[in-house]
């Protein structure tokens, strides 16, 4: 029998691409013989924003990034630009921002397995996942008054230090996460239905995940045992005990059940900082200086508005809870950075999709795409 | 011996100069050997590209590619220099794949055309967009509308009669 393709449109607007992404799949019956995907939709020109405004005023737009976990975006970017102008930072900013990161890293992974499962057909567990997400968006709230742009990692610290009761309130949440991820894990690891919506599908072998340029949590699935947090270790991550989480199978299930484990050494980093955080300023000391008081103060940072890192270039990257983030900032002596170019894990990591989804049907292409973890936001800019 | 002297020394006459980006070590090759130099680093275990930068330096175009070895957890950036007014340089999408839509986003938004590159269109922006943003001499004061279009595809336009509210 004779049979011609069919073009078929994905999109733009589709529950499960998660925003505004189009595939324009060519089909052969069921089957996907080839996908193409157009993004753009969401493009603000963040990269030209950056060049316009001072390198302060530019910390809110990177929240705008990937806005389930903006945290790291904040951290990302302020890195980048501490290392070009060399800046310090005080132990106890440290281990704030490391907490508040790792906070964000199981938000994330939250949100991503239940927008999984819904995708998938199963409607229990974003409602797990959004009722834990919000005592964690709480916890952010007393923190910096925000929820989901924080604009809270400042150079040289951090904006605010811990306020009153936040540690007790954090401590309630790791106890409560730690059965709780015992809970997900029986509801969904061996539940029939999505073992056979994610096994074997999707699979992408190490050395080829490698050269698509995919990285984070959907490349330690492919058996990758790497990490930015281990091999970089930046801030005070080599103090810390924790392990890359790693599967072999490369598929989708194997993708699901890495970002399980990477919530249980989230939990496991946030209670070790909130046993060994040290007492101290929150603010290098040189730029701390309250405004008008001349006093150094350990509450409320302050960081000159006008700020001029020497001309140079640097590209630093953090492992965020989608991937490698990279900022790369030149400076031209001025008070507005000359280039700044994000490195996105989103952007890079569908680049391996159509790949992954040759040769299968639309509905394991949802089943692939949400374990890839993508926010729109992130890809677009 | 770092990597950038490394390459110095297996390819003396494709490196001009060889240098840091802040921490990293950067070097500056000849944009005719890009490619025999990109073959050359993948030889050398750097398996991964991270991103590839456009900066618009006024009188000459820089692209920036940053790399990384997982095999020998080592960072290397290398870095072409382009002519300002046609930047040109060899596509690298036949040694990373991820470079693909790298390169499409540096053409998109810094004009650098890639030769040799499968499918060089733009990617953030619609097709029929003018100008590249990323460029310093980019006209801002230029509105541009953009609508899809029966198929699905873009349409662009500056006066908005292609959006229904003004009609």
């Amino acid at each position: 029998m004779e049979t011609e393709t069919l073009l078929l449109n994905m999109g733009p607007v589709h529950p499960s691409t998660h925003g505004v992404l189009r595939f324009k799949l060519r089909m052969d019956g069921e089957i996907i013989r080839d996908c193409q995907i157009v993004v753009g939709y969401l493009h603000r020109g963040t990269e030209k924003l950056g060049e316009m405004k001072t390198y302060l005023q530019f910390i809110p737009y990177t929240d705008r990034l990937d806005y389930i976990a903006a945290m790291p975006n904040n951290y990302a970017y302020v890195r980048a630009v501490e290392e070009l102008a060399g800046i310090e930072v005080p132990q106890r900013a440290e281990y704030i921002r490391v907490l508040v990161m790792e906070l964000n890293r199981i938000i994330n992974h939250l949100v991503m397995m239940g927008s999984l499962l819904l995708d998938l057909g199963g409607s229990t567990m974003i409602m797990y996942g959004f009722r834990e997400r919000e005592n964690a968006l709480q916890l952010y709230e007393m923190l910096c008054g925000a929820r989901m742009t924080f604009n809270y990692v400042k150079p040289g610290g951090v904006r605010e230090d811990l306020p009153e009761g936040f540690m007790p309130k954090l401590d309630e949440f790791i106890k409560d996460m730690e059965k709780r991820i015992v809970d997900y894990e029986e509801l969904v690891n061996g539940n029939e239905i999505f073992l056979m919506r994610t096994k074997n599908i999707g699979v992408i072998g190490a050395e080829e995940a490698i050269n698509y340029g995919m990285t984070g949590p959907t490349l330690r699935g492919s058996g990758v045992d790497y990490d930015i947090r281990k091999v970089e270790s930046y801030s005070i991550y080599s103090d810390l005990d924790f392990k890359a989480c790693m599967r072999r199978e490369g598929d989708s299930y194997a993708r699901y059940l890495v970002r399980v484990d990477e919530m249980r050494e989230s939990l496991h980093i946030l209670r070790q900082i909130v046993d060994t955080i040290p007492e101290g300023k929150t603010v290098n000391q040189r730029y701390g200086m309250a405004p008008n008081t001349g006093a150094p103060s350990s509450v409320m940072s302050y960081f000159p508005r006008i700020f001029t890192p020497a001309e140079g270039e640097v590209y630093s990257r953090i492992e965020a809870p989608k991937g490698e983030l990279g900022f790369f900032v030149a400076s031209d002596g001025t008070t507005k950075p000359y280039r700044v170019k994000i490195r996105s894990p989103s952007f890079c990591n569908l680049v391996a999709l159509p790949k992954m989804v040759v040769g299968l049907k639309i509905p394991d292409l949802i089943a692939a795409f949400g374990t890839i973890d993508i926010v729109l936001g992130d890809v677009d800019r | 011996m770092n990597s950038a002297e490394e390459l110095k020394y297996l390819l003396p006459n494709s490196v001009i100069s060889v240098g840091v980006q802040t921490n990293k070590p950067l070097a500056v090759i000849r944009k005719e050997d890009l490619l025999t130099v990109a073959g050359k680093v993948k030889e050398m275990g750097f398996d991964s590209l991270s991103v590839i930068t456009g900066v618009d330096r006024l009188d000459r175009i820089e692209v920036i590619y940053n790399l990384f070895s997982y095999k020998k957890k080592q960072n290397l950036a290398l870095k072409v220099i382009l002519d300002h007014k046609s930047p040109e340089v060899d596509s690298v999408t036949s040694i990373w794949k991820v470079a693909d839509w790298l390169e499409r986003e540096t053409y998109d938004l810094v004009g650098v055309k890639f030769n040799g590159h499968p499918n060089l269109k733009r990617i953030l922006l619609p097709e029929g967009w003018i100008g590249h943003p990323l460029m310093k001499d980019y006209d801002m004061s230029i509105e541009q509308f953009v609508t899809i279009g029966e198929d699905g595809e873009d349409i662009v336009s500056t006066d908005g009669s292609n959006l229904l509210r003004r009609r």
